[in-house]
């Protein structure tokens, strides 16, 4: 009878024409650490968080304090969710599925989370994509018509609330969650299913505090601003000494921006392209001499914060009216103009490149500007410029630092340089899209030796300028393509050369979102709290505005702490230069916050001179915030297996029982 | 997966070794002592060996031959630790009967009853069973706690656990009773049961290396349990000709 099972068994064997190799599958797991990394696969994501205000919140949230777990189906593949699901939308779909969530709340009861794609096939597709309001910040106008459209594409749906998480997912991230929902619709087995777990959970939602003062209070939120937010520099240094008596002409451009993710708002077109036409001129300024003779000082300012309410520019101004520390040395009696370089990455029109100045104040100021500026403009024949005056039937200017101005002073000069006349010409205004593609250097050069030339005219206050004088101001083309590298992309991102040389950078991508406060503004700044690019900005007008000391270079920044100095590079050990410069941090918060004695942040009352009330935007503290995908059994199926151990247990058992009686009714038979 | 398939995967592994523990070894305490002592050795043969082998892992290799390789010389060594098992069982045997003799007065039957000593190697192949289970499939069943589940590309018709743990089963039957086999083999000088158990052995682990072709777990995991039933059937087999030899002596006698 054995031998019987043998022959059966070889039988068996020989049936096998299997290869007996094993398969391609190269993936080998060595330990059970790489067991469970297979089995949770960490997906990289970009998330939008919760911020509130004094009204509400806005952006997404875990509805509690648990992760959210959903399984995967695309949008464009489904009509009607059966069952709580986390749903993959691709970038040409994004404003129809928005529709719809608002639209259909019984499509919205079954949105667990959302995953959106990125991709450069169908961010070609996508015409334009624009969350915020049609007129981004409207209450902040000094003038009434507030239903102008200046973005016309927008769609508000950022300044929702939404009680389910949203992730954009990165270019590896997006592959891999098409392929698993590609895998999810093919499963032929009915008792598994790909999920996504998001962890999303905001400490504002857990704590149920609903708005700012409240979170405030709790401790549960931080405030927005830049710690050491805006920089300002003058050109050339002031000497606080003596008396400061020249008309003050501020160039202004803004370096935060905002998007529905919070990694991810490059800000290109607006407001970066600005910051670098500034950056430029400045530069293309630094080459010149003889600014002390100039009948008129050149400051140069940049804000961060305006994305939200204006941060930056408010604070400054109320800085200005309290004579403090970080303003020492304009007096804003002296501001004689302002002007504003706004987004102008975009200025092609039939190889033409058209700026378009909005200004505000009818004034013989306002006329000399815009003279200046059509004289900037001839004297760079070469290079296919125009510049216009904005049309008469917008209401006033596009939204811009400058109505902070006039909203404190209605009489204030300033114009707005853009890159559009009566809409905006970024069709991806404060958006993730808005990145290196959406804009040009060629206009940002272009933009940078219009600003630099007119200053120039505007301080010289000289109305025969020789031409020779005007065409030695050049704009180094390269340094705009290296500050374009630097500061839109992640790739060198902030590791470039030119941020290295002064900083030493904390990440590779700039974030150019403006962040929260950590600690309360004080004379001393924690390095470790002041952003990247707030740094580097510091430094590299500091370096450009500044008049070399008479002993060269001294050690920094031990021996550079004399009244006009400051410490170039003073983060690179021991390769710092202390030069005579007029470079200050401004803080960026809010001008209705305060610190109270706990250390705590307060929500204060209304002062009279305050002509709106402040939103107060905070962010909700977070613990960590992630995205994995992997694969789940059903309940069923899990009891199904208990079940059967069970029972083998149980059948085990039982055929014990049995062969111990059977033996021991052998024995006894006797 | 959760708790419960976490719980339940662990009783596909060891329950039947639960079941065999609570009735019929926890009755004596000596049996305990036996399980015990038997897991530990063959948690350490395997630990030895695997320690042995780090110096070559991982296999980066597609071909079978290396794994082939890797489990004849292990089941070798194996084997010839049980020889050595056996032979311990075999001084503590010859102790137990002298210490016993020292301490009770002269009597006719012998101390250890054949059943006796069929149930020590019960509870030798039950530690040899145990000690495969542990290693081989409840070391990884930590995982399969959480929420995720997994499938294996080569054998994607059941989540990996179960098939561990359906895999760990049909070895902790072919160990527990082969020693029962192999131990009669020993005191009989029974060639075929000599010969039975490493053959068996080695057959097995060999059929293993079919779970490596795409879609081979579908004919490996059924032969593996074909060779579980054929060493419970030759062990049942064995049991029952030498309780009715047994008998027939005693009757005749």
């Amino acid at each position: 009878m054995d031998s019987n099972l043998i022959y059966l068994l070889l039988f068996f064997v020989a049936q096998l024409h299997l290869p007996l190799h094993a398969e391609g599958d190269t993936r080998s797991l060595e330990s059970v650490p790489d067991l469970e990394r297979s089995m949770y696969m960490i997906v990289d994501g970009y998330p939008c968080v919760r911020l509130l205000n004094l009204s509400g919140e806005i952006g997404c949230s875990n509805p509690g304090r648990e992760k959210v777990v959903a399984p995967i189906v695309r949008f464009k593949n489904v009509n009607v969710l059966a069952q709580s699901s986390a749903v993959l939308v691709s970038l040409d779909e994004i404003q129809s599925f928005f529709t719809r969530l608002s639209n259909d709340s019984k499509f919205a009861k079954n949105v667990a989370g959302v995953l959106i794609e990125s991709g450069s096939e169908s961010q070609m597709k996508l015409k334009g994509f624009s969350p915020v309001e049609k007129f981004p910040q409207a209450e902040f106008a000094p003038y009434r018509s507030i239903h102008y459209e200046w973005n016309p594409i927008g769609s508000s749906i950022m300044w929702k609330s939404y009680n389910f998480p949203i992730f954009l997912l990165s270019q590896s991230g997006t592959m891999t969650l098409q392929e698993v929902a590609s895998k999810n619709e093919n499963n032929k087995k009915s008792y598994t299913a790909d999920v996504a777990e998001f962890d999303l959970v905001m400490q504002t939602t857990k704590s149920g505090t609903h708005d700012s003062e409240s979170c405030l209070k709790e401790g549960t939120c931080l405030p927005l601003g830049g710690y050491r937010g805006s920089v300002w520099s003058s050109l050339p240094p002031i000497n606080v000494s003596s008396d400061q008596s020249k008309p003050v002409i501020l160039t202004v451009a803004s370096m935060d921006s905002a998007s529905f993710f919070r990694d991810k708002s490059f800000g290109a077109d607006s407001p970066i392209s600005g910051l670098i036409s500034l950056m430029a001129a400045v530069d293309a300024l630094s080459h010149l001499d003889g600014f002390n003779d100039l009948s008129k000082q050149l400051v140069f300012l940049v804000f961060t914060g305006e994305a939200w309410g204006y941060l930056g520019s408010r604070r400054f101004l109320l800085e200005l009216d309290l004579h403090s520390e970080f303003v020492k040395g304009i007096d804003s009696t002296l501001i004689e103009m302002v002007v504003e370089i706004g987004s102008v990455g975009k200025v092609f029109n039939e190889g033409v490149k058209t700026f378009f100045a909005h200004v505000a104040g009818v004034s013989s100021v306002a006329n000399e500007t815009l003279n200046a500026l059509q004289q900037a403009k001839d004297s760079l024949k070469s290079e296919n410029i125009m510049i216009s005056t904005a049309n008469s039937s917008n209401p006033g200017i596009p939204p811009s630092s400058l109505m902070s101005f006039l909203r404190k002073n209605s009489s204030t000069s300033g114009i707005v340089l853009e890159d559009f006349d009566a809409t905006f010409a970024n069709q991806f205004y404060q958006s993730h899209l808005d990145d290196l593609s959406n804009v040009n250097s060629s206009a940002i050069v272009a933009a940078a030796s219009l600003v630099a030339r007119t200053l120039y005219i505007l301080a010289s206050d000289d109305k025969d300028l020789s031409s020779s004088a005007l065409s030695a101001i050049n704009v180094n083309a390269s340094l705009v393509e290296a500050l374009l590298g630097c500061l839109l992309t992640c790739d060198p991102g902030l590791s470039c050369e030119l941020v290295k040389n002064y900083i030493a950078p904390r990440t590779n991508c700039p974030s150019n979102y403006v962040g929260v406060l950590l600690e309360e503004p004080s004379a001393t700044p924690y390095p470790g709290y002041v952003s990247d690019v707030s740094r580097f900005i510091w430094n590299f007008l500091a370096d450009r505005t500044s008049i070399s000391k008479e002993n060269s270079a001294s050690a920094c920044p031990k021996d550079c702490r004399n009244e006009g100095e400051a410490c170039i590079g003073a983060e690179l050990d021991g390769k710092g230069v202390c030069v005579i410069s007029t470079t200050r941090y401004v803080p960026a918060y809010s001008t209705r916050l305060m610190v109270d004695e706990s250390g705590m942040w307060k929500v204060m009352g209304l002062k009279s001179s305050d002509s709106m009330e402040d939103p107060v935007w905070t962010e909700s503290n977070w613990d960590a915030l992630g995205l994995r995908v992997y694969t789940v059994q059903n309940g069923a199926y899990d009891r199904l297996v208990l079940l059967g151990g069970l029972a083998v247990t149980l059948l085990a058992y039982l055929a014990i029982l049995v062969s111990r009686a059977f033996i021991i009714k052998v024995l006894k038979q006797d | 997966m959760t708790v419960i398939a976490g719980i339940g995967y662990a009783l596909i592994a060891l329950g039947p070794s639960l079941s065999l523990f609570v009735s019929v070894v926890s009755k004596k305490p000596f049996l305990i002592l036996t399980v015990l002592s038997s897991t530990l050795l063959w948690l350490i043969s395997l630990i030895v060996l695997s320690g042995v082998w780090r110096a070559f892992l991982p296999l980066k290799t597609t071909a079978w031959w290396p794994y082939a390789i890797l489990i004849i010389m292990s089941i070798a060594f194996q084997e010839g630790l049980r020889l050595l098992f056996w032979k311990a069982y075999k001084y503590v045997e010859g102790r137990l009967e002298d210490i016993l003799d020292a301490f009770a007065d002269k009597v006719s039957k012998p101390r250890l009853f054949l059943t006796d000593k069929m149930q020590i190697a019960l509870a030798g192949g039950l530690g040899h069973g145990v000690a495969h289970a542990v290693f081989f499939c409840l070391s990884l069943l930590t995982p399969a706690f959480g929420r995720a589940t997994f499938f294996v590309d080569r054998c994607s018709q059941l989540p990996f656990f179960l098939i561990s743990a359906l895999i760990a089963l049909a070895f902790v039957t072919i160990h527990t009773f082969s020693m029962v086999i192999a131990f009669n083999g020993y005191a009989e000088g029974n060639k075929v049961d000599q010969i039975f158990v490493p053959v068996v052995h080695m057959v097995a682990g060999m059929v293993t290396l079919i779970n490596l072709a795409s879609g081979g777990c579908v004919i490996g995991i059924p032969l593996l349990y074909f060779l579980a039933m054929l060493t419970l059937m030759h062990c049942g087999k064995m049991v029952w000709r030498r309780l009715t030899e047994t008998r027939s002596r005693q009757s005749g006698s």
